[in-house]
């Protein structure tokens, strides 16, 4: 098979994770390739954010280990596991303005310092944020801050970049403007990412594949159109397609035609 | 990598607070005697006192909450002019330690005071109603700066949705205004009743024969050097203060997220405007007149034969050596409000932004005790812990006694300015390897300004007024400005401690000046 000869960056092995006895995470495993998008979707406390808080270090595996290219990076602190975080609620620096805020870290690093400046006013430009680069964080529309953090992120070039339901914040239909766009920079970048939604159809536009998650485990990991044609259990089937079908459904409804009607 | 300092701050400032607040209190337990427990509440005396001070305090006390609600309701709910320079007006009298506040009184209306001499009008200051007065004078800026949060940050929707539903104006007061201001209510009145509870400044200068606790407890450790006796004052001082404590922290939890949708919105009424403006004018008049008294008594030639300006009153008082304790003064405010800002600050950062873990958590509760020790009980706590140790007797403990005392209001400033940040801040920064350190100098700091000129002034204006804390530690090579003025009224110096007021009034005014223009330059940027 072809995806077989794909790269695996990052390689997830029997993670498991309990509060207090509680498990949370129940024996995970799971690759991503590189260039990949994938999305980790699930209900609110299926585990899927500390997943995510695992994975770049924010919190500690109770057993397992996480590879990426191969070499374990389980027990790394999270600045040196070259992944970046994006956040629903962007968390910039209020005190920086836009540029300051992408080149700030990258000044803090001695490898990056002398091109600081460069690299930061390059990714703002890839961004299409080049003419906002001395506004203030409060001067900028909901969307156009997640840019900055997206660039922010970008700017230190991690080898994948996790977003813990980075557009759930934003209205309607910015939404769907951060959508697009959300694709459009991971193939100008090549990036990998990891993105976490609660909502079915983010996780069908945007993903290569998709990771099904509830109380813990992984309920199904594929294409969404294999997710979709053969749905693994009676969860995927209530949790996922039934969704989707009822959204389409209503809206076909205010047309009067109906989903099977080619 | 800077991390490291960090974490050394921390260290130190767990120590610090164990040090200044957890030890003088242990300190103050263990050295009363049995024996003299006895004695204090068997003394004929002692009943008499209780006494004295409950009804003062009382009394003070529903006068100040009553006068604090009338004119923070008159600020915040009606459309007169001038309404932010009234705030500041009614807050003019923290300005001045509360021993001024009682000279005050005498000046106006003692058996030699200048309405008892020129209006001829005699009001038998001395005992209750001096007492009371003053207190009032002293406590009821606190109790309205309390009260004025509370209705400028009321949500108006509520207002609006009763009265679509009808509710008058007087239901609305009754089922909104007042459940929305009990909580706050019941902290003003336990905050206020502490502080008139626990200050010996004006019953000492008002009091007459009237003897309330503070005082016996002042002149029992003051003049008599009987610590035994004055601990156990103190730790009934300390009984009020920790009941309000006890209730903060019970409310702290059930205090909702109330969010502001709406301000309120003041309908036009011309006569409500009026009633309020000459209200509010009345009690601005009041207020300054102590105010102005100190300054005719500085700037008179001999009151009250010769009534011509001169300056012989101040030559006499620079002559005293007033000018080496006005220099302490600064001294000790400066130390106090710039040690004082780094360990606030520091510590509001850790808990703010820190993990909730068992340092973190006892931080934040050491530094909310500190608020409930009165200063004269934390006082003699200090002289307990620290007789006989090469600190006694220095300027670095009177700084460290001030720090503790003022610690919990700029560190709750602090720690409200910090919880306003993203509540992902520290995830992101550690995953850029910022480290915490390096998030405080440069993000932190920088956006929080107006709320570090804010602390730095609190703690400021307090050490210059403090005669609390201080009065057991300070000594004739480091004693403040503030606590000459029971010096020199013994001597019958009247002029001198007149003019004491005035210098420390125009100090803190001066620092309020700098502050609220500093503000302004901030809020434009």
């Amino acid at each position: 098979m072809e995806v077989l000869k794909e790269h695996i960056k990052l390689q997830v092995k029997d993670l498991y994770k309990d509060f207090d006895g509680k498990t949370v995470l129940n024996q995970l495993s799971f690759d991503v390739r590189e260039g990949e998008f994938l999305s980790v979707l699930g209900p609110s406390g299926c585990g899927k954010t500390t997943l995510l808080r695992i994975l770049i270090g924010l919190e500690t595996q109770s057993g397992g280990s996480v590879l990426l290219d191969g070499e374990d990076i389980s027990t790394r602190k999270p600045h040196e596991r070259d992944m970046g975080i994006i956040f629903q609620n962007y968390a910039l620096f209020p005190n920086m303005s836009v540029l300051e805020n992408v080149e700030y870290a990258l000044k803090l690093r001695a490898d990056l310092k002398p091109n600081s400046r460069k690299i930061a006013e390059q990714t703002l430009d890839q961004i299409g944020m080049h003419d906002q680069l001395d506004k203030r964080p409060n001067q900028l529309s909901g969307g156009q801050q997640q840019r900055v953090a997206i660039a922010r992120t970008l700017a230190l070039n991690p080898k994948i970049i996790l977003l813990d339901e980075p557009i759930s914040a934003l209205d309607v239909s910015m939404r769907e403007v951060m959508k697009k766009e959300l694709k459009e920079i991971q193939k100008k970048f090549n990036s990998t990412m990891i993105f976490i939604t609660h909502e079915q159809e983010e996780a069908f536009y945007l993903s290569d594949r998709i990771m099904v998650m509830s109380e813990g485990n992984i309920e199904q990991l594929d294409t969404p159109k294999n997710i979709y044609d053969h749905p693994a259990n009676q969860y995927i089937k209530d949790f996922v397609i039934a969704h989707l079908d009822q959204k389409l459904q209503s809206l076909l409804h205010c047309t009067g035609r109906s989903l099977y009607e080619k | 990598m800077k991390n490291r300092t960090y974490y050394s701050l921390k260290v130190l400032i767990c120590v610090f607070l164990f040090v200044s607040v957890i030890l003088p209190l242990i300190m103050l337990i263990c050295n009363i005697h049995p024996q003299d427990i006895q004695k204090v509440f068997q003394a004929p005396q002692f009943f008499p006192m209780l006494v004295n001070s409950l009804v003062c305090t009382t009394s003070a006390t529903i006068i100040s909450i009553s006068l604090a609600l009338a004119l923070a309701w008159c600020v915040n709910r009606s459309s007169m002019r001038y309404r932010s320079l009234f705030s500041m007006a009614f807050t003019l009298p923290m300005l001045i330690p509360s021993i001024s506040h009682g000279m005050g009184l005498v000046f106006l209306f003692g058996d030699n005071g200048l309405i008892t001499n020129f209006l001829g009008i005699n009001i038998n200051l001395y005992g209750y109603t001096g007492i009371i007065m003053g207190s009032i004078l002293y406590a009821f800026p606190m109790a309205f700066l309390m009260l004025n949060d509370v209705f400028r940050y009321e949500d108006y929707t509520t207002y609006e949705a009763a009265s679509v539903l009808g509710l008058s104006k007087a239901q609305q007061f009754l089922t909104i205004t007042l459940p929305n201001l009990k909580r706050p209510l019941l902290s003003a009145v336990f905050a206020t009743f502490t502080m008139i509870f626990t200050d010996y400044g004006v019953p000492l200068m008002v009091g007459g024969k009237t003897m309330t606790l503070p005082v016996y407890m002042y002149r029992e450790v003051i003049g008599l050097l009987d610590f035994s006796k004055g601990a156990i004052i103190g730790v009934i001082l300390l009984i009020p203060a920790l009941i309000a404590f006890w209730l903060d922290l019970k409310n702290e939890n059930a205090t909702g997220s109330s969010t502001i949708i709406r301000s309120y919105q003041i309908k036009p009424n011309k006569k409500r405007d009026r009633i309020a403006y000459i209200f509010c004018v009345t009690i601005v008049c009041l207020i300054s007149l102590p105010i102005l008294s100190f300054v005719a008594l500085s700037f008179v030639e001999h009151y009250p034969i010769d009534l011509s300006f001169s300056f012989s009153n101040v030559q006499k008082a620079f002559a005293l050596g007033i000018g080496s304790y006005f220099m302490n003064s600064l001294a000790i405010a400066f130390a106090t409000a710039l040690i004082g800002l780094c360990f606030t600050y520091m510590s509001a950062y850790i808990t703010a932004r820190g993990k909730r873990n068992l340092a973190n958590i006892s931080i934040h509760l050491i530094s909310m005790i500190s608020l409930a020790i009165p200063g004269i009980v934390l006082g003699l706590g200090y002289v307990l812990t620290f007789r006989g140790s090469a600190i006694y007797g220095t300027f670095a403990l009177l700084i460290m006694v001030n720090i503790t005392h003022f610690f919990a209001s700029p560190y709750l400033l602090a720690y409200n300015s910090l919880s306003n940040f993203n509540e992902k801040m520290e995830d992101v920064s550690v995953t850029l390897g910022i480290g915490k350190w390096r998030m405080l100098m440069d993000v932190y700091l920088p956006s929080t300004k107006a709320t570090i000129i804010e602390m730095f002034s609190y703690m400021f204006v307090n050490a210059m007024v403090t005669i609390s804390a201080v009065s057991f530690l300070a000594n004739f090579r480091n004693m403040p400005l503030a606590l000459m003025i029971p010096q020199f009224d013994s001597q019958s110096l009247i002029e001198a401690t007149a003019f004491i007021s005035v210098l420390i009034l125009f100090v803190n005014g001066m620092m309020k000046l700098v502050v609220y223009g500093m503000k302004r330059k901030l809020t434009n940027q």
